[in-house]
């Protein structure tokens, strides 16, 4: 087995990266695939109390990079899925504990055992990232259809183009579709427009999202939401399917047909 | 050893030569050498000459790296490769180590043998895309990167970066682009901040000169 190693980035930060992290490596692992994920984010670390982990973490990245512990002591499994687990960031250090090389010293460890190796991204531009790309086999950029987020996320792209990592992919979140359809917010084709990278997901925004965050149970968990349904759909197209986009047009209630059919 | 790298000092500043061997040996070596002579290089700034060698833009960053860690400034890399070139001008280095500095007047550059580079990706935020002949780019200029060209500049694609042209040649200097958009627009010494892109608008390609002292873009229609 050789592991893919997919690292989530955005260069703005509160994008969704961890989300889709704890997201995708779920919807990978449920699909029968071993998974670990990887918190890059040291010092800010948060990707366990999305995964609902946070309460198991003895050792953390940094031990493991410091020899204090053995990687496999460092790994927390997921109780809830087969096969998916995590390794934490340290809390108490920052970003420059660990470099580059230790990141990629640390993932050729797993790349034998994991079928995904799923790294999150700190914000920004600077050594966490560094650490986070250096080791990736395939780059997935978080944007907003905001107009800041696609700047950032433009220049990420520039960076890793510079690295020889890319052609990353884009996932394009939190999408509001009410707005868009008003002519309020900038549409998937805008933002394609402009980064001119292959398009691997759309996830619509979702208030369930909010509530699984803080309940630390990733969406794809459960049926019946619309953006998990998206995590779910990118996670396949990972494993190599072709999996056509969501139309994300909610089916007409019973009430707005019969109105639809009185208004005529 | 000194075959493998030559430094020569210059009015424009030191220039090193890197011969020919392994590049990744090469680097190592220059770190070594300037590091034995930490004292003369310190503060200095250095334009490579690496002949027909074919560089990533990581390895020319590389080699930025190893300079700046003896405090030594990297400006220039000239090649005969066009790819490297084009790796030097995205890492916002000069591509032409150019005459001493005491050439007080330079000759104009005529337009036809100005040196031009052609480069074949999309420039995105961030990006500065630095050369002192004429730039074309077949690709799309993003919002947040820039372009500063010695003469003209041609975009093949969407142009929404900033551009300055004819920072060598003025006024003179031409800006064409398939999709004219730019978020600030200089030619020479004159500078001007495009209206918003109206979607009502039919893309079409226009050009952008000076005409009594204002740029002014014209559709283009062969």
């Amino acid at each position: 087995m050789s592991a893919t190693v997919i690292t989530i980035t955005s260069g703005k930060g509160g994008v969704g990266k961890t989300t889709t992290t704890a997201n995708l490596s779920a919807a990978l692992a449920a699909c029968g695939k071993k998974v670990v994920a990887i918190d890059a984010d040291i010092g800010l670390r948060n990707l366990d109390v999305v995964m609902g982990l946070e309460n198991r973490i003895v050792y953390d990245l940094v031990n493991v990079v410091e020899g204090t512990c053995r990687l496999r002591q460092a790994m927390i499994k997921d109780k809830r899925v087969d096969e998916l687990y995590l390794i934490p960031a340290a809390q108490s250090r920052d970003k420059s504990a660990v470099k580059p090389e230790d990141m990629i010293a640390v993932v050729d460890q797993l790349r034998d055992e994991f079928d995904f190796v799923i790294i999150d991204s700190p914000a920004g531009i600077e050594q966490g990232f560094k650490n986070a790309v250096a080791p990736a086999d395939r780059v997935l950029i978080v944007t907003t259809p905001e107009v800041s987020a696609v700047r950032d996320a433009d220049r990420i792209i520039g960076l890793i183009e510079a690295e020889e990592k890319g052609p990353a992919d884009l996932i394009v979140n939190r999408l509001r579709l009410d707005m868009v359809k008003r002519g309020d917010m900038l549409t998937t084709d805008d933002v394609i427009d402009i980064l001119a990278i292959n398009l691997i997901g759309i996830v619509p925004d979702d208030e369930k999202i909010i509530v699984s965050t803080n309940q630390g149970r990733p969406l794809v968990m459960e049926n019946g939401s619309m953006a998990g349904q998206a995590f779910r759909n990118i996670g396949l197209r990972l494993m190599g399917q072709n999996v056509p986009f969501m139309s994300f047009e909610q089916p007409d209630s019973f009430m707005k047909r019969l109105s639809k059919f009185l208004m005529g | 050893m000194t075959d493998r790298i030559a430094i020569k000092g210059t009015s424009n500043g030191l220039i090193i030569t890197m011969g020919s061997g392994d590049w990744q040996g090469l680097v190592e070596e220059l770190g070594i050498q300037l590091g034995s002579k930490a004292s003369f290089f310190k503060g200095g700034r250095v334009a490579l000459r690496v002949g027909a060698r074919q560089l990533t833009p990581a390895q020319l960053a590389a080699v930025g790296e190893t300079l700046n860690s003896h405090n030594v400034s990297l400006w220039a890399v000239e090649s005969e490769d066009a790819s490297t070139r084009q790796a030097a001008a995205l890492l916002s280095l000069e591509t032409d180590i150019g005459p001493a500095k005491s050439h007080i007047t330079p000759p104009r550059v005529a337009r036809s043998n100005a040196d031009s580079i052609v480069t074949r990706r999309t420039l995105r935020s961030g990006q500065i895309f630095r050369h002192s002949g004429h730039v074309v780019i077949i690709g799309d200029v993003n919002p947040g990167a820039e372009i500063q060209a010695g003469g003209d500049v041609i975009v093949w694609g969407k142009l929404r970066g900033s551009v300055h042209a004819g920072v060598k040649t003025g006024s003179e200097a031409i800006v064409c682009a398939l999709h004219l958009s730019p978020m600030q627009l200089r030619i020479g010494d004159v500078i001007t901040l495009p209206p918003p892109d109206d979607a009502q608008r039919d893309v079409i390609p226009e050009i952008a000169s000076v005409q009594n002292g204002q740029i002014v873009a014209e559709p283009w229609r062969g």
